[in-house]
């Protein structure tokens, strides 16, 4: 309820993004808008505190 | 009424919840604002009543959704059993000890159920929800890696401290609540059937951690973290001297007794609401019961609680809270257990389960289900993997308590579960059931030597077989039930160390003053590595542009170093005569979706007995190529998918003899009249 926003995008650029969200397999278009800007994000950002990442896998059965 | 609302709030301030996320601080709720908001949010809810129905009963006009025939259900019950092999199951079937899952058959029809590449528990259960192959949703193993720092991370949840915070003396208060993403991808079908009416409770399915916003109610699972923020860290209070830390999953904290009396703290997270963020604790003080007897006193002052401890018995729930802030306090639950009580006193506690009355992490939608759940059955587990397979493992605890504890939790859920059966009225209930593959994974060893099935595997089955014989007894005209699993089960008595035949044969290398013992391959020198394992199935290329230091070429270079690698590992050999890997999988040509290059670029396919080393799965590289299991979790399932398949009963006869995990989904929707849409890969089960 306060956490989603809306953002403007361009009709003819929102067709092309539907079209492409279901020929890539998304199950919908705001998946693969979300995708696309992840990726984007990922490529500019910083990765997260190293031990922080390893405590928290602490306990998962499967490992050692 | 908005005066009076006020008035309401400022005359009982009420002590607030927080809002934690592990490492990611606390979003706070005060009193004040918390007690308006709940106001504020009820006037809503009833002056939106009226909108809602509307607005639910033009969503069925416009879902499509065909009307009642002879394919469609009223309610669809499904339930999981993580784990149930089939051919344990067949055995026990013949030998007459499942007569519930008998009938079952009989009625309906018994398949084998094709499980996902690889057969572990969060890409078979995410695979479940779609209908998609992972490269659709996402999800590929337990872990995956940051291909920036080549470190791993929980496939399924991303969790981020809130960013703005607002400084008040000492305190240091967020501006908003951690940001914690649930990663599985696409859409499962209790969203699709919500989006069109149909409403789906869903109770402890994996990877629903933080939950799903739907048309309906859920429970989250698998990856939902502990108070500490951690997948299950239990304490272990004693006062035997050791330097010795455990390997995983639980903390040696020192006890030293004045007399028959010890004080020492429980610690819960780091206070993200103080400078400094220390972690938060309370006291607890322990006494020796008098005159010898086998039991202590725990004392937990600032809770004003007071339990006694026999020798060997697990407590029920101990609720725990934490102070963070005047009026503000982080809850959890905790068992406990005097494990021993002479020389020396040992006091196990569970890992700091969420308090489900008053979560401090987001683990069902809506938000107060959980809460709603507690106030019908009582206290319950909320951690993801809740059975502290980790305590069994180290010695901390023994098998009795181990099945004592995972059986405490199979009974929770099927009371859970029965609560919300009883109030569905038309929709779907899905719940899954971890026992079945916690126990199988501890007691495997005993399973060669069961003579007459009084092993805890056999009475598992048994339990589950009694639970499905009260579950039909409820089944009204027009249910359609289903019970199946996600993988079946196998040995584990050898672990192969990816990494170390890497090294051995020249795809990976050390930092020149390494030995590889470290963890999370620290001591890899990406700069010479062409290829790395990490976690339970998945093996790394060093690809050039995607990981930070890459050196293999995409394109030729890649492919030819796929060959090579799918002819070196298939049918590694262990001995004259064995065989440690089945097959191997080559990403690109299993999996088809957006997710694609997230994925491993080999899947390793071990034979049965053997899986990754608990080494290589931890990103050790030193230690021979294959070695002996010798723990106590002795079985499990991450092998090659062929050789694990589920098991599928349904009440009903399927037109699919080779029925796969990834049909469910779509199937779920045919029952009640919704054609899969066109990004699901499964097919409805059911004949039209």
């Amino acid at each position: 309820m306060f956490g989603s926003h809306r953002i403007k995008l361009d009709p003819k650029l929102l067709e092309r993004a539907q079209r492409c969200a279901e020929r890539g397999g998304y199950a919908t278009v705001e998946e693969f808008i979300t995708h696309a800007v992840e990726r984007a994000c990922v490529a500019l950002e910083e990765s997260g505190n190293d031990d922080e990442l390893k405590r928290r896998l602490k306990g998962l059965g499967y490992l050692s | 009424m908005g005066v009076f609302a006020l008035g309401v709030v400022l005359a009982w301030p009420s002590e607030a919840g927080a809002y934690i996320g592990p490492g990611a601080g606390f979003a706070l709720l005060s009193s004040f604002f918390g007690v308006l908001a709940t106001i504020v949010l009820g006037l809503l809810s009833l002056v939106r009543w009226p909108f809602r129905v509307a607005r639910l009963a033009w969503r069925r006009r416009r879902s499509g959704r065909r009307r009642m025939g002879a394919d469609r259900v009223r309610r669809l019950i499904i339930v999981g059993f993580d784990g149930q092999d089939p051919r344990l199951t067949d055995a026990a079937l013949k030998a007459g000890k499942l007569p519930h899952f008998a009938a079952l058959a009989k009625r309906g029809c018994y398949h084998r159920l094709r499980t996902t590449c690889p057969p572990v528990s969060p890409v078979a259960w995410s695979s479940f929800a779609t209908g998609t192959n992972p490269g659709r949703h996402g999800i590929f193993d337990f872990l995956t890696r940051d291909p920036r720092t080549y470190l791993p991370l929980i496939s399924s949840t991303r969790i981020q401290a809130a960013t703005r915070v607002l400084r008040l003396g000492p305190y240091r208060i967020p501006l908003g609540k951690p940001d914690i993403q649930l990663l599985r991808r696409s859409k499962p079908f209790w969203s699709l059937l919500g989006d069109a009416g149909v409403w789906s409770t869903v109770l402890r399915v994996p990877i629903t951690f933080p939950p799903d916003r739907f048309n309906g109610a859920q429970l989250s699972a698998m990856a939902a973290p502990d108070l500490l923020g951690t997948q299950g860290t239990f304490l272990l209070y004693t006062t035997r001297p050791s330097g010795e830390r455990f390997k995983e999953g639980g903390i040696r904290i020192p006890l030293t007794f004045t007399g028959d009396r010890a004080e020492t703290r429980i610690t819960g997270p780091n206070n993200p609401l103080r400078a400094g963020e220390p972690p938060l604790e309370i006291v607890m003080r322990i006494a020796r019961a008098p005159a010898g007897a086998k039991a202590v006193t725990i004392e937990l002052p600032e809770l004003r609680l007071t339990l006694t401890l026999p020798l060997g018995e697990l407590s029920e729930w101990i609720p725990i809270a934490f102070r963070a802030a005047p009026l503000v306090k982080v809850r959890g639950l905790c068992r406990m257990q005097l494990t021993e009580c002479g020389e020396h006193v040992s006091i196990y506690v569970t890992p700091l389960s969420l308090d489900p009355e008053r979560p401090a992490m987001p683990i069902s939608h809506p938000s107060y289900y959980a809460s709603y759940l507690a106030a019908r059955i009582g206290p319950f587990s909320t951690l993801g993997l809740a059975e502290d397979t980790w305590a069994l493992n180290e010695g901390v605890i023994d098998d009795a308590t181990f099945l004592r504890q995972a059986w405490d939790i199979d009974t929770e859920r099927q009371r859970m579960f029965f609560a919300a059966l009883d109030r569905l009225r038309e929709g779907t209930l899905t719940c899954v059931f971890d026992a079945t593959d916690r126990v199988q994974h501890m007691f495997w060893r005993q399973l060669d030597g069961s003579k007459k099935g009084d092993d805890p595997i056999s009475e598992q089955y048994r339990r589950n077989d009694a639970f499905l014989g009260e579950v039909v007894s409820r089944l009204r005209e027009g249910d359609l039930l289903m019970v199946l699993s996600d993988h079946g089960f196998n040995a584990f008595r050898r672990g192969v160390n990816l990494n170390r035949w890497l090294l051995d044969h020249g795809y990976l290398a050390l930092k020149a003053d390494r030995d590889g013992r470290a963890e999370w391959l620290e001591d890899i020198d990406w700069s010479r590595t062409r290829a790395y394992a990490l976690g339970l199935s998945g093996l790394f290329l060093n690809i050039a542009g995607r990981e930070a230091h890459g050196i293999v070429q995409p394109g030729e270079e890649t492919a030819r170093l796929k060959a090579e690698l799918i002819k070196g590992l298939t049918g590694l050999p262990d001995g004259e005569t064995q065989r440690a890997i089945h097959a191997m999988f080559d990403a690109r040509v299993i999996y088809d979706g957006p997710y694609v290059d997230q994925a491993p670029d080999l899947i390793v396919g071990y034979e049965r007995g053997y899986r990754v080393s608990w080494d290589c799965a931890s990103g050790v590289v030193a230690g021979p190529v294959i070695e002996d299991n010798v723990k106590a979790w002795s079985g499990d399932h991450c092998i090659d998918p062929s050789l694990v398949p589920g098991v599928f009963f349904c009440s009903r006869p399927i037109a699919n003899a080779d029925p796969a995990l990834i049909d469910i989904a779509p199937t779920a929707l045919a029952l009640f009249g919704l054609d899969a849409p066109r990004h699901m890969q499964g097919r409805p089960l059911f004949e039209r």
